[in-house]
């Protein structure tokens, strides 16, 4: 075990590495560099800029080296913890996602806890249950929360809770409350903006887990041993949650790898969509101005907590999980 | 001295130096009551400068209340310096130029500029306001090789050489040139102004001259800036407006730092303007700014979540502003008309290195047919509910310079005419389907670059393409990003494109043609002459072809003359060459832009023109004048 774990931890240097090169190329892909985006964007605006300054800035910036010397700069920095400049809002990387952050944890925990709240019983009665009415309402549901397109989705109850409750479109709380101490009024006016997000977000993630935690349970209560407990008496609600309901778990641990980079990425074209303070359309936008070293830094860090989540969910697999053997040579 | 700038001086001085005898008492908003009572701030009296500059209005108003407008962009603070648009001098709603932050101001011989600040005139820190601000920009900021490596503003040079800057007292600032220097005003009045003058007693502690050179070094590595120079850049951007801490003389100061989804701006206690009753302007205590994606503004707008918007509203959502507007009752719509020449104009590309095309478009004969034959009345229908202007990109009926035969010149649908100009090049085959063949044997297909940004344009493209089929001659649009668009063009890969129409429709004569003749490379239709003419000759393309090497000279004789007459005939020259030339090919103009206006808002004009430079959008209409009947409570200001 602790040969493999060693040796799971060396592989992530070299993967990181790969990532942070692919990272940097398609960034710089595009022709042109943040400096070019920002010229056109203040032409758009009718406003002239002096070429000799876009020039100044360029050199300022680093922008006239070869990219291999820009990316070494840019490794360098995040070794030592400098996620490094951002163009478009001139301050540190750090400085920009700040705010942010905390918030899109907050959507991101609140969206996975619905999705597990809702999917659990769901999916243990439509298994029970399997063909009956309430199966069959459930698997419907399920379908049209894995068909819609979670940005109509977002429209149509933006546009509802308008109409209807009054709430202010897009954002996470009433523009009054923005950049405002936290007070009772402002967590009341955030709670009445999350719901929204949070059924966006979670209902695609909700219909799937159903599907393939009810798929799995079938699997199990389909076994002998499961028959056999059955005749030999074993009330239903131990003989359920006992055996089947762990082993059925796997897809819950397996996702634990992807969750933790979803806590901070959130969903990009839904908080774009509804224009909310996360993290997701400063990623976007940065991408699109090619404010590299933000898009860069930012996609960085979302790779190193996907490879993180990674290691930690097979790490909890191997303990929950007996049938899973450690890959060939080493478990021997 | 020329006796317009004559005129306008005096006119100026005697407006602000009658004023104070005329008002009994100065009244301040009670917004500062609390500060003035604990002795934070002196009386309004003392803040005003001992001659104000008086605002004339509609309705006088009444002090207070809030401003609220939707942005999109935590970079868009600098909006705010636009529509505040207080300025050394500026233009007004006829767009000629008054004196606004100075007293007066004075031009001889077109080279001599001498400005008289206001005595008494302070920062919004408190701190007074004189010709050192002036000097500390020229002398350590503009003629300092770190802080503008690059040299000096290119507006204040005249043919390469820097002016004689003189600060002869606390009130006066002069700047000469040998020769004239017609682009000195207009771009200190531009809606993104070229500020000659800085808050040097705030920004010393970060110039090397002024400051211990250990401490400084210090300073910059906390801040993160890779120099002093740097930094101080970076806390001196009165444009940008993303400094709290920045002095500044704009009616409201920013009060919470960036990036941020909401911004707050107050009122400057140290305004230099009144109106007639005495009352330091600007009306409104304070400016909101919510920041919000650019796509859900017009159902914000609509929803009533702002009260004078214009800005990412397009003529497209007005359906529904319109609607909400008669179901809430909380706004009117207004419909202002936009300064550009044509909404959007398709050019031919004079420099393409396809030698084909290229040779074809400079024959003039191509260029008018295939502007002859699209149907303009038919993109107006269809597109704007017939409430454009079709005609050809050029100046509008609100300009002085307007002649109503430029929008007609080769712009009224005729196919007949087309095709026989076409025909008479020589372009008579055709293939099986009907469409004309080049020289070269190919078919006569179109393929126009866009910035791939609306779906304006290609829905425009589409109906361009079904009137030029009846000529024959297709049409493909190729969408980009705008860089990759814009290189193309520079390039000269792309043969044609489409993008806006001159961005002022409405100048008059004192403002410079430039937009019409080659000058610089972003003009779509000859970028390599405009780079050559850019880069002094070092890259790009001599002009080759007459009438525009014409429009050049013109140009340069234009910037010589300082006569309103004379420059009234190059320019009457100017539109007459550029729109028989047809050099861009116009659709609609006039395209009305909405604007919502709250129902409690005062003094925003019924009707009028949307322009950015010249015009600032609100700017030349002094949003310090407009106020509000509402008594909505103020919001709180954010960290």
């Amino acid at each position: 075990m602790f040969r493999y774990l060693v040796q799971r931890l060396l592989v992530m240097i070299p993967t990181l590495i790969l990532i942070s090169i692919a990272i940097f190329v398609i960034i710089q892909a595009p022709p042109g560099d943040f400096l070019e985006t920002y010229l056109a964007e203040l032409q758009s605006q009718g406003e002239a800029v002096d070429p000799a300054k876009i020039e100044f800035l360029r050199r300022t910036y680093g922008l006239d080296q070869p990219i291999h010397v820009q990316y070494l700069k840019w490794v360098g920095g995040l070794l030592q913890g400098d996620l490094g400049y951002s163009f478009e809002h001139s301050m540190p990387v750090n400085e920009v996602v700040g705010d942010r952050l905390a918030l899109t944890v907050v959507v991101s925990l609140a969206s996975i806890l619905f999705v597990w709240v809702i999917s659990f019983p769901i999916a243990i009665y439509s298994a029970v249950r399997q063909y009956s009415v309430g199966d069959y309402l459930f698997t419907f549901l399920g379908y049209i929360g894995l068909a819609t397109p979670s940005f109509l989705l977002a429209l149509i109850l933006l546009y509802l809770a308008q109409v209807y409750f009054g709430v202010s479109i897009g954002g996470l709380m009433d523009p009054q409350f923005e950049g405002q101490p936290w007070s009772w009024d402002k967590m009341q006016s955030i709670l009445a903006h999350l719901w929204i997000p949070v059924l966006v977000i979670g209902l695609p993630g909700t219909a799937g887990m159903i599907r393939r935690l009810r798929a799995n349970l079938l699997d199990e209560l389909n076994k002998q041993y499961v028959t056999t407990g059955r005749a030999k008496g074993l009330p239903t609600g131990r003989l359920l949650v006992k055996y089947p309901l762990r082993i059925s778990l796997n897809p819950f641990i397996a996702d634990i790898g992807s969750l933790l980079p979803e806590l901070i990425s959130g969903s990009v074209i839904v908080s774009v969509v509804m224009s909310l303070p996360l993290t997701g359309p400063m990623l976007l936008s940065a991408l699109k101005s090619q404010d590299m070293y933000l898009a860069g830094s930012f996609l960085m860090f979302m790779a190193f907590l996907t490879v993180i989540g990674v290691f930690i969910s097979d790490i909890l697999l191997a303990l929950l999980d007996p049938r899973i053997r450690l890959g060939g040579g080493v478990a021997k | 001295m020329k006796r317009r700038d004559f005129l306008l001086t005096t006119l100026g001085a005697g407006l602000v130096l009658g004023a104070r005898s005329a008002f009994a008492d100065f009244i301040g908003s009670p917004y500062f009551a609390g500060a003035e009572a604990q002795g934070d701030l002196p009386p309004v009296a003392e803040r005003l400068p001992r001659n104000p500059a008086v605002a004339r209005m509609l309705e006088q108003g009444k002090l207070g209340g809030e401003l609220r407008m939707l942005m999109a962009n935590p970079k868009d603070t600098r909006v705010l310096v636009a529509y505040s648009y207080a300025r050394l001098v500026c233009y007004d709603t006829e767009y000629k130029l008054q004196p606004d932050i100075c007293a007066s101001f004075d031009v001889q011989e077109g080279r001599i500029f001498t400005f008289k600040l206001r005595e008494g005139h302070k920062w919004s820190d408190g701190k007074p306001f004189t010709s050192e601000a002036f000097r500390y920009f020229w002398e350590d900021v503009a003629n300092n090789e770190e802080l503008m490596p690059t040299g000096i503003p290119t507006t204040l040079k005249v043919d390469g050489q820097a002016p004689t800057v003189e600060f002869p007292d606390d009130l006066t600032v002069r700047y000469s040139w040998d020769k004239p220097n017609p682009d000195f005003l207009p771009a200190i009045a531009g809606a993104s102004p070229l500020y000659i003058f800085r808050p040097g007693h705030y920004l010393k502690k970060y110039h090397k001259k002024y400051r211990d050179e250990a401490e400084l070094k210090t300073e910059v590595e906390e801040s993160g800036q890779p120099s002093w120079a740097a930094l101080h850049n970076r806390k001196d951007n009165q444009y940008r407006n993303d400094n709290p801490k920045l002095p500044t003389l704009d009616p409201w100061t920013l009060r919470n730092k960036p990036p941020a989804e909401r911004f707050i701006f107050t009122r400057n206690p140290y305004y230099y303007r009144v109106d007639e009753k005495g009352q330091q302007l600007p009306y409104f205590d304070q400016v909101v700014f919510d920041i919000r994606d650019s796509k859900l503004i017009p159902a914000k707008a609509a929803a009533g979540e702002t009260d004078l918007q214009a800005r990412y509203l397009r003529f497209d959502s007005y359906t529904i502003l319109k609607e909400a507007e008669e179901r809430d009752h909380k706004y009117v719509v207004r419909l202002w008309d936009d300064a550009r020449g044509s909404n959007f104009a398709i050019y031919p590309n004079l420099t393409t290195t396809n030698e084909t095309w290229r040779k074809l478009f400079r024959d003039v004969r191509c260029r008018r047919a295939l502007s002859l034959a699209i149907d303009r009345n038919e993109i107006n229908q269809a597109i704007y509910f017939g409430l454009g202007v079709p005609g050809a990109n050029t100046v509008l009926q609100q300009s002085p310079l307007y002649k109503p035969e430029y929008t007609t010149a080769w712009s009224e649908q005729d196919l007949d005419k087309a095709n026989a100009l076409l025909d008479e090049m020589g372009l008579t085959q055709r293939s099986d389907d009907g469409l004309r063949l080049l020289p070269n044997g190919e078919k006569m297909v179109i393929v126009i670059d866009t910035a791939g940004e609306s779906t304006e344009e290609t829905d425009i493209l589409q109906l361009v393409r079904d009137s030029w089929r009846k000529i024959g001659v297709d049409l493909f649009s190729k969408p980009s990003e705008r860089e990759v668009f814009r290189n193309r063009v520079f390039s000269g890969e792309s043969i044609m494109s489409v993008f806006f129409g001159i961005d002022n429709g409405v100048p008059n004569a004192d403002l410079s043609p430039w937009e019409f003749c080659p000058s610089t490379q972003q003009q779509l239709q000859w970028a390599k002459w405009g780079q050559f003419i850019e880069t002094s000759g070092e890259a790009g393309e001599k002009i080759d072809l007459p009438e525009a090497q014409h429009l050049f000279d013109l140009l340069q004789s234009w910037r010589a003359a300082t006569d309103g007459g004379v420059r009234a005939g190059i320019w009457d020259e100017v539109l007459n060459i550029w729109s028989d030339q047809v050099f861009s090919i116009g659709t609609v103009a006039n395209v009305p832009q909405p604007v919502v206006v709250g129902q409690h808002l005062h003094n925003v004009p019924e009707k009028a023109i949307w322009a950015f430079d010249p015009g600032a959008h609100f700017g030349v209409y002094k949003p310090d004048t407009f106020w509000t009947d509402s008594d909505r409570p103020l919001s709180p200001i954010p960290e």
